[in-house]
């Protein structure tokens, strides 16, 4: 896990907004050139210009980069509406100002080493995951033979598929209801592949008790794992310490999403 | 440097201008580097420290609420040491003035904290926190008796001679006997609004939504409450009043002027836009070319009843 790029603070302007399913959205915001640094994992805030309600900034994963001529022109944040917050952002169209913020905290580690992948994605956890793979392929490792296990309650929540497709790697999907794939839960599947094929990493987003099952899994099969958390937050800059979540194993002390992940270390993590 | 129209005096602390950053907001100042020319601020409060490393409250500490957010981080710190060694020398490299707000489970550690601070030149004054509970009376906040009030602050103005600001809890029946009560006691500046105590409910759960039950609410939601504080309290004591409370813009921050606040701190807006004391600061500037005022004192306590 590492984390270099300089934040920046800038109002972007929409580039595209439009639906990925019925409780999904896709923007692509414009940005400055330090997110040519930007590692998959890590996240911006964003605050609706002007807007007292909701008053506070909104922290989003960085879904893609948007490259021209190889630059990074902008990003894309693939987003679920579950609030005042979203709503709103659902309503802004191409050419709107929106005040960005990034790109904040760790990222995943991105190696040459790790050959056998296992990326589990929870809901719009999925999100990061798809930056992550994004970035691998670029570092020149083939995830043909890694898998994604995806899971979410319906299959509406089963994002990205056709975009795992494109990497060439097994996909796995799981729901609540069976709607689509396995019924059950992500682990499932998952814990399956591990036996038959130990990978070199295995990387999860997802709601807390998805993160948790993946690390209790990781952890008993000795595998490294990285788990990326989401939290509530106000400032994404380390000022207000609200963003803390469960303590280190190391240190004993609280970890905060947005200085020390929010990608961590699942044998580290205390749930 | 702005001319010499935005100067004000905070009770022995020149500011070249009056928009510091509220304690808890700002952490130690670096947080913002990147974002923001801290050379611009008139002065930075750190985050409040304690003799001792503190780890604050569990998870979840905040939660948005209506024009506000309900906080219950518990002061995490890494200790008033920890802060000399490794804080320290950043915030050297910056004009802006330098305050440490203090805070204490007992008045020794109160005074504690004051020696040692009374030894770093590169601080410019202390701002104490009297939210706090005092352990040796059952918990209850130094800041909520005039009597313990004006025990923290005679403690600490006696291991100190840097310039003293106290911050108020807003959480009183009567917000100016405590004021009067720590300008007895050798304040030399009184802050306030500290956070008002509050409380949200999960009601699918019938569980508090903070770990710690209660929090302390700020931003916009507690504007009113503070400007009638601020206004209630400048005209009664002779010492300088610093206003704090919900100023998310360079109108509220004259509002607050204009109560009577001879400056002003800038808290939960830093988390909404980290630009928005700059964007205060060059917003009064405008009001004031707007106005035709030659100095910014002409504002202050200028309400007209």
């Amino acid at each position: 896990m590492k984390s270099f790029a300089q934040k920046h603070q800038k109002i972007a302007k929409v580039i595209w907004n439009k639906p990925e399913s019925h409780a999904d959205f896709r923007i692509g915001l414009t940005c400055s050139s330090v997110y040519e640094n930007a590692l998959p994992g890590q996240f911006v805030t964003l605050h609706l210009p002007g807007n007292m309600t909701p008053l506070l900034r909104r922290p989003f994963s960085i879904h893609r980069l948007i490259k021209e001529n190889k630059h990074v022109i902008g990003i894309e944040i693939l987003y679920k509406v579950v609030g005042g917050f979203t709503e709103k952002l659902t309503r802004a169209i191409t050419g709107d100002p929106i005040d960005l913020l990034g790109p904040i905290g760790n990222g995943f580690t991105v190696s040459k080493k790790f050959k056998k992948i296992a990326l589990v994605g929870g809901g719009i956890g999925i999100a990061p995951l798809v930056f992550l793979a994004d970035a691998i392929t670029e570092n020149g490792v083939c995830l043909s033979d890694s898998i994604a296990c995806l899971g979410g309650r319906t299959s509406d929540d089963i994002l990205c598929k056709s975009v795992f497709k494109s990497f060439d790697l097994t996909i796995r999907t799981t729901t609540d209801d069976g709607s689509e794939g396995e019924q059950g839960l992500v682990t499932r599947p998952l814990e399956k592949w591990i036996t038959s094929h130990r990978p070199d990493m295995v990387y999860a987003c997802g709601p807390m008790p998805m993160l948790r099952a993946v690390a209790d899994i990781a952890n008993k099969n000795e595998l490294p794992c990285e788990i990326s958390i989401e939290t509530i937050m106000a400032c994404g800059l380390g000022a207000c310490l609200g963003c803390a979540v469960n303590k280190n194993k190391t240190t004993g002390k609280y970890q905060h999403v947005c200085i020390d992940g929010p990608v961590f270390d699942a044998k580290t993590h205390i749930f | 440097m702005r001319d010499r129209k935005f100067c004000v005096d905070i009770g022995g602390v020149d500011l070249k201008n009056p928009v510091m950053t509220a304690s808890g907001t700002f952490g130690y100042g670096r947080e913002f580097d990147e974002l923001i020319d801290l050379n611009q601020l008139g002065g930075i409060i750190v985050k409040g420290l304690s003799l001792l490393p503190s780890p604050g409250n569990p998870p979840p500490r905040i939660i948005e609420t209506p024009c506000g957010m309900l906080n219950a981080i518990g002061l995490e710190n890494i200790g008033i040491e920890a802060f000399v060694n490794e804080k320290l020398s950043f915030l050297k490299n910056f004009s802006t003035p330098i305050f440490i707000n203090i805070y204490g489970k007992t008045v020794d550690e109160y005074a504690d904290l004051a020696s040692r601070i009374d030894e770093l030149d590169d601080v410019a004054g202390l701002e104490v926190n009297i939210s706090c509970p005092n352990v040796k009376a059952g918990g209850i906040a130094f800041g909520v008796g005039c009597d313990a009030a004006a025990e923290v602050v005679e403690s600490v103005r006696k291991r100190t001679s840097k310039p003293l600001m106290v911050k108020l809890s807003p959480n009183v029946t009567d917000i100016v006997e405590i004021a009067k009560s720590v300008e007895g006691a050798g304040a030399d500046s009184i802050s306030l609004i500290n956070t008002i105590t509050g409380m949200m409910i999960d009601i699918a759960k019938r569980r508090p939504v903070l770990a710690n039950i209660t929090g302390g609410l700020s931003g916009p939601a507690i504007k009113p409450v503070a400007l009638r504080m601020v206004w209630q309290v400048a005209r009664e004591v002779k010492i300088p009043v610093i206003g704090i409370g919900g100023i998310m813009n360079a109108e509220d921050a004259i509002a607050f002027l204009i109560a009577g606040a001879t400056a002003v701190q800038v808290g939960t807006a830093n988390f909404v836009n980290p630009r928005a004391t700059i964007d205060i600061i060059e917003g009064i500037d405008s009001f004031m070319a707007k106005e035709n005022l030659d100095q910014v004192g002409d504002l202050i306590g200028s309400i007209r009843i």
